[in-house]
């Protein structure tokens, strides 16, 4: 997937879009090749998209999850014949594990074929070529997954190798008879390889004439065997036999090369179908796995959805068992969103983030329902963004570097998202220069959703202002050692819808009553709640 | 029985399914003692597999371009081997691909359809050897050869793989020193294994000359133990000297159940009998010498 144009690495970060790179990740090599050359749809593509989506609901619908594995399956068994199908298009001969691969291609080619009967959406790109090829090869079909030049291709070679067989026995036998008859002589079991040493003090008169002397030493000789005009008649039949062999087989090859260069073409086209499929099917089992829906594509820069979700997070919580709570949202402008910690505010803007990346790629999106316009990229600002090292910098120049970045790239057809920019600084001047961004976002009739602690920002701004509800009563118990239980309770008591709230409307914060559940003392959270009422 | 023979029989006497031929060096009759026991393992039963860490049955050696012994194969025979080292003729039977590499290119298997000489170029590391050792056993394989290397056959420690040491006169400038690099090299692959009821010091990772020599400082008494006999990586005679000070133990040993001796190499010739002897003794091992035919009790 190419994210460049879409995200940038910060951006990629905080969406965690190499998730989403990972779930959608092809089984064979054709669609991993598709697969690096995806790119988004630019905003100026909107029927083109609604095409593609248009092709994998048809899929999601007509293929049931099973299907989608044996496709997967059998794409995965799919051998790389791409370099073996150009160098046979150049005439080049191939060899035996060449020609396997190809046969192997086919084999898949025809296995998904069969597996996509009756999916009205696809057809195939080159059956007439497949099936020739393929038909060419099946002689050579050997055990579950092998290929052989059999017999079968060719009378001529079928010939030849029963000759070569019968001189190779000829020669096999007139060596042994010669082997058998100096370790006779010499008195030895036998003679374990080419050249043999025989000790001076174990041999019986002179050396048999069969043997030729290499070396001769104070208490050894260096031997090996002398092959007589019976075995030199054999070797040289046998070595004529196994050179007819050689043309005879030879001969094959170029006939099946043949076969398969008049067909390179449809054979290359399906390798690109192949490819194609893979990826279509990739994105068809994310939508079933994630339960994902076809978002309707609208021009507008904007983003709606129902029960939406940030997937990652939701698969990390399901991991641990725990729920994720969906959220619904309609953002079309600039927008403030406030609410307590552990709210689900960051999660709200990913799930935005994830959600328009995914209509971007022509994804299904995990929602219930969505409208998404297309935007030529997302934006992050602020916490969850891997770190870059900059250790002279506050957090706060950071930030501003990383807006100025953000501004620099433009802002129209861009989703902007904003986690609590400025949390570093001071509030009135944290929330002036929000208030400043936000008014250039206005301007430029940018989409942005905007986290932030800092109260009163929508209501400067004169923007729209969504708000988490909150808890819905102070969990009791404090845990102080047991984290995971009380994170468990602290999410049994939240309410993370997100609604729209009057512009001054003070946001529900819940931060003491978090740090109480999350066992500060009773003594330091009594003196907060004073301290509160001192500050209002 | 013939020499290979019995070689065969005494692997399947401890048990083991494959056998792993290392050498002390390079000419040291390695590929003759693979030759003998492919033909010898082929007379008794044609599903043999048979593979190489690294490139093995090449007419000339690559590294000096002097003649090679080769591979015969007979029919039946599986092979894993690189793509690039599969004979055009006589055909193969090619069995399966492989997603695994060699040092010539991506591996194979393939069954001798004719026999035939072959060069077999393996994967050259430990995991790669250990994975296509169990997938010729799934094609069918009843035994499975190995044309090994001193520093790669970790994988198959603590398996059942029979590892046969060869050595020669191209292993020593005399025959001295050839016997005591056989002895280190066996006495290091046949450290025993580690008593766990005994106190034991666990070194992650490779045991070095400094750090045995350190521990040898030291006096250290507890049994020194690394994961398997080829993470000790020091030379014969600093292994020889480690050893008799050092309680040196391993957590997956190795099996070493023969030697095999040539006495002849390309620039010097060792008394064969007497070489023979010495192997046998110093090693305690059975040793074979395939071109005397004979064969030395331990």
């Amino acid at each position: 997937m190419n994210w460049e144009s879409f995200a940038d690495p910060l951006t990629r970060g905080a969406l965690q879009l190499d998730w989403l790179a990972a779930a959608l990740e092809p089984v064979s090599e054709y669609g991993r090749r598709e697969f690096a050359l995806l790119v988004p749809f630019s905003p100026g593509q909107i029927e083109p998209l609604r095409a593609n989506l248009k092709i994998v609901d048809r899929f999601a619908k007509e293929l049931d999850p099973s299907r989608v594995d044996a496709i997967r399956d059998a794409l995965r068994a799919a051998p790389d014949a791409i370099g073996a199908i150009a160098r046979g298009a150049m005439g080049e001969t191939f060899t035996d594990a060449a020609l396997l691969e190809v046969q192997r291609f086919c084999d898949v080619v025809g296995r998904v074929r069969g597996l996509l009967e009756g999916v009205r959406a696809w057809s195939s790109e080159a059956p007439g070529e497949i099936e020739e090829v393929a038909r060419a090869l099946e002689r050579g079909r050997s055990g579950k997954f092998g290929f052989y030049l059999a017999d079968g291709f060719d009378e001529t070679l079928s010939a030849a190798r029963a000759a070569a067989g019968a001189a190779q026995a000829e020669y096999d036998v007139a060596r042994r008879t010669l082997a058998e008859r100096v370790c006779g002589r010499l008195g030895r079991e036998d003679i374990g390889s080419d050249e043999f040493i025989l000790m001076r003090e174990d041999l019986r008169g002179d050396l048999p004439s069969d043997v030729h002397l290499i070396r001769e030493a104070p208490t050894y000789y260096l031997c090996e065997l002398k092959l007589d005009g019976r075995s030199l008649e054999a070797l040289a039949r046998r070595d004529a036999a196994a050179e007819s062999v050689a043309q005879a087989e030879e001969a094959v090859r170029a006939r099946l090369s043949d076969v398969v260069r008049r067909n390179s073409a449809g054979l290359n086209r399906e390798c690109g179908s192949l490819g194609r499929i893979d990826l279509l099917i990739a994105k068809v089992r994310f939508a079933q796995q994630h339960d994902c829906v076809m978002p309707e594509i609208v021009a507008e820069a904007s983003i709606a959805f129902e029960d939406g979700r940030f997937l990652p997070l939701a698969d990390e919580l399901a991991r641990s068992g725990r729920e994720y709570f969906t959220i619904s949202l309609d953002l079309h402008d600039v927008a403030v969103l406030t609410g307590p910690n552990m709210g689900g505010k960051s999660a709200a803007l990913r799930a935005c983030g994830f959600i328009a990346a995914c209509t971007a790629f022509g994804i299904p999106v995990p929602a219930r329902s969505a409208r998404v316009g297309l935007f030529a990229r997302v934006g992050w600002l602020g916490i969850g963004g891997d770190e870059e090292p900059g250790g002279l910098l506050s957090s706060f120049a950071k930030e501003v570097i990383r807006l100025r970045e953000v501004l620099a790239r433009g802002t129209s057809q861009v989703l902007v998202l904003v986690d609590e920019f400025a949390r570093t600084t001071t509030p009135h001047e944290g929330k002036a220069l929000l208030v400043a961004l936000i008014e250039r976002l206005r301007a430029a009739k940018g989409c942005a959703f905007i986290a932030t602690h800092l109260p009163g920002v929508a209501g400067a701004a004169g923007t729209r202002h969504f708000g988490v509800r909150g808890l819905r009563k102070v969990p009791q118990s404090r845990v102080t050692a047991d984290v995971p239980a009380a994170l468990a309770e602290l999410a049994a008591q939240m309410d993370y819808t997100i609604a729209e709230i009057s512009e001054d409307q003070e946001p529900q914060t819940d931060a003491i009553a978090l740090a109480q559940l999350l066992g500060l003392d009773d003594e330091l959270i009594a003196a907060a709640r004073m301290a509160l009422t001192w500050t209002r | 029985m013939k020499l290979a023979a019995r070689l065969l029989d005494l692997a399947h006497s401890h048990g083991m399914r494959s056998i792993v031929v290392v050498g002390t060096g390079k000419n040291v009759g390695k590929t003759v003692v693979v030759r003998a026991l492919c033909e010898s393992a082929w007379a008794a039963d044609p599903t043999l597999g048979l593979t190489s860490i690294g490139r093995d049955g090449e007419a000339f050696d690559v590294s000096d371009a002097l003649a090679k012994p080769r591979l015969f194969l007979r029919q039946g025979t599986l092979i894993a081997t690189a793509r690039a080292a599969v004979p055009a003729t006589p055909a193969c039977e090619i069995v399966d691909l492989s997603n695994l590499h060699t040092a010539i290119g991506d591996l194979l298997y393939a069954r001798v359809r004719t026999g035939a000489y072959y060069e077999i170029a393996g994967p050259p590391t430990a995991w790669g050897i250990r994975a296509v050792i169990e997938r010729l056993f799934d094609l069918g394989c009843s035994r499975v050869i190995v044309d090994g290397a001193v520093d790669r056959i970790a994988a198959l420690a603590g398996g059942k793989d029979g590892v046969i040491v060869a050595t020669g006169a191209a292993a020593g400038a005399t025959p001295q020193e050839a016997v005591e690099n056989i002895t280190a090299l066996v006495r290091r692959l046949g450290v025993p294994i580690v008593d766990s009821a005994r106190p034991m010091l666990r070194i992650d990772g490779a045991l070095t000359a400094e750090a045995a020599a350190a521990f040898s400082e030291a006096r250290e008494r507890r049994q020194i133990v690394v994961r398997d006999p080829t993470q000790i990586t020091f030379s014969a005679k600093a292994f020889l000297r480690a050893a008799e000070r050092l309680d040196l133990r391993c957590e997956r040993p190795l099996t070493v159940i023969a030697a095999t001796v040539a006495s002849i190499g390309r620039e010097r010739y060792f008394e064969p009998d007497e070489f023979a002897r010495r192997v046998a003794q110093a090693t305690a091992l059975p040793t074979f010498d395939l071109y005397t035919g004979k064969a030395t009790a331990a």
